[in-house]
């Protein structure tokens, strides 16, 4: 999928992360900033990167604040922000596909 | 709990009685620049934590003493974010006290610039800033000197300030403001300024970008505001030019004197008062007069208004008098004529 334009899927609450990307230059670019970086912060890149790499995403500037979302709400977060930078949420969103 | 975050018009005048006194209550005082306002409500309806945005900036945040450590500062940015977001604005700044600026921190925000004692400037990116300062074209030695310039439009007078730093200085940063502001569009008035400052070959042209008097850092240089409120922007306004000199090596800044627009001349005597503070002299150059009359941009804009602009010519160097008489500036000059006060207040 091509990020073609800013969004933002998330919140700063406890417990969430708030996940905002941009149209990249060729490379994944992940700013991260977490509550829990000392203990999960390997974590939290590898599901990140992971997710993105399964939506076929490989150019975006992402900065993500987390907050201790676990990994599946990290998960949802930057798939809908990745649907959202691509106009997808009005489209057909790949249920059982990428998104699974 | 059922605490509700909701936006508050600004015709909801009970609800903006209580921002106002949430933010009394907190000692912020209330920006007179706002374009979004939102708020959370507890149970009884009583505000309980407040947000405000104006273009691309988040202000004017304030969360009820008792309430604070439950994380309501934390929805209100959120939500803000996603307000800025909506906008198409995905670089987003934010003004706070500086005692508060390390739970901005925590909320992804970065330091920009601060002004003791009364205030922080934060973006949401890290390293923005330091990749702007990067991405400028760097002279070949310091000992620069800087001009920020409006050019609306490029009048003989600019021509002068430019070629004065030139003579003193080895190069000279000249900052473009490249905020879209008035009717005559960034690209032509860019275009005017390389064309007016042909021949002069050690000037490097940068466009000003989000860092110097926009709407984020001097928000009171595009609408009208109090005198305190222009002194404080413009004092956050220098504190970030500060540092774009030290990273280009500019050592003094040259400005216009400024006869006729007020928000330019507190401008200017804050700047001749804070600059040297940051290692950067401050010099003042009277302003260019031909046949007896000061050459100024708002007297320029009011002769086209007017539909005089050859008593103006005088003022202009060719490729500016040139552009007006084009049927290019067709459209742009009926915008000029259409507006009710061509000269900035």
């Amino acid at each position: 999928m091509e990020v073609k334009k800013p969004a933002v899927a998330g919140t700063l609450e406890s417990s969430d992360a708030q996940v905002m990307i941009e149209p990249g230059d060729g490379k994944i670019d992940l700013s991260l900033q977490s509550s829990v970086m000392n203990q999960y912060g390997r974590q939290i890149k590898a599901t990140i990167l992971e997710t993105l790499a399964r939506l076929e995403v490989t150019s975006a500037k992402l900065t993500v604040v987390d907050k201790g979302a676990l990994d599946c709400t990290l998960k949802a977060r930057v798939e809908c922000a990745v649907f959202r930078s691509c106009d997808a949420s009005d489209a057909n969103i790949p249920w059982g596909g990428a998104v699974r | 709990m059922a605490d509700t975050l909701s936006t508050i018009s600004p015709r909801e005048t009970r609800a903006q009685r209580q921002v106002d006194a949430l933010l009394e209550r907190e000692g912020i005082r209330r920006d007179a620049h706002i374009d979004y306002t939102c708020g959370i409500f507890d149970d009884d309806w009583r505000l309980i934590a407040t947000g405000s945005c104006y273009k691309n900036t988040i202000r004017c945040l304030a969360v009820s003493g008792e309430h604070q450590g439950e994380g309501l500062l934390n929805r209100v940015v959120s939500h803000l974010t996603q307000v800025q977001f909506e906008r198409g604005n995905s670089h987003v700044f934010l003004y706070t006290k500086p005692k508060s600026a390390r739970f901005f921190g925590d909320l992804g925000f970065s330091e920009i610039a601060r002004v003791e004692g009364r205030v922080v400037f934060m973006e949401n990116r890290r390293g923005g800033f330091a990749a702007y300062l990067r991405a400028l074209e760097r002279a070949p030695q310091d000992g620069c000197a800087a001009v920020v310039m409006n050019a609306n439009p490029f009048t003989l007078g600019h021509r002068r300030l430019v070629e004065t730093a030139a003579a003193r200085h080895p190069f000279v940063h000249l900052f473009l403001l490249s905020e879209e502001a008035g009717p005559i569009p960034f690209a032509v008035r860019r275009r005017l300024v390389q064309e007016g400052i042909a021949g002069l070959d050690n000037v490097l042209l940068h466009d000003s970008g989000p860092y110097i008097i926009s709407s984020a850092t001097f928000p009171s240089y595009f609408l009208k505001g109090e005198d305190d409120a222009i002194r404080a922007h413009a004092a956050l306004d220098i504190a970030v030019f500060a540092q774009i000199a030290a990273a280009l090596g500019i050592t003094t800044r040259f400005v216009g004197d400024e006869p006729t627009s007020r928000v330019t001349a507190l401008y200017n005597e804050v700047m001749a008062r804070d600059l040297p503070a940051h290692g950067v002299d401050c010099i003042i150059i009277p302003r260019l007069a031909v046949n007896g009359r000061t050459v100024s941009a708002s007297t320029v804009r009011q002769a086209i208004h007017d539909g005089a602009p050859d008593s103006v010519a005088d003022m202009l160097p060719e490729s500016t008098r040139r552009y007006f008489a084009s049927a290019e500036a067709k459209p742009v000059v009926r915008a000029i004529r259409a507006m009710d006060d061509p000269k900035h207040y």
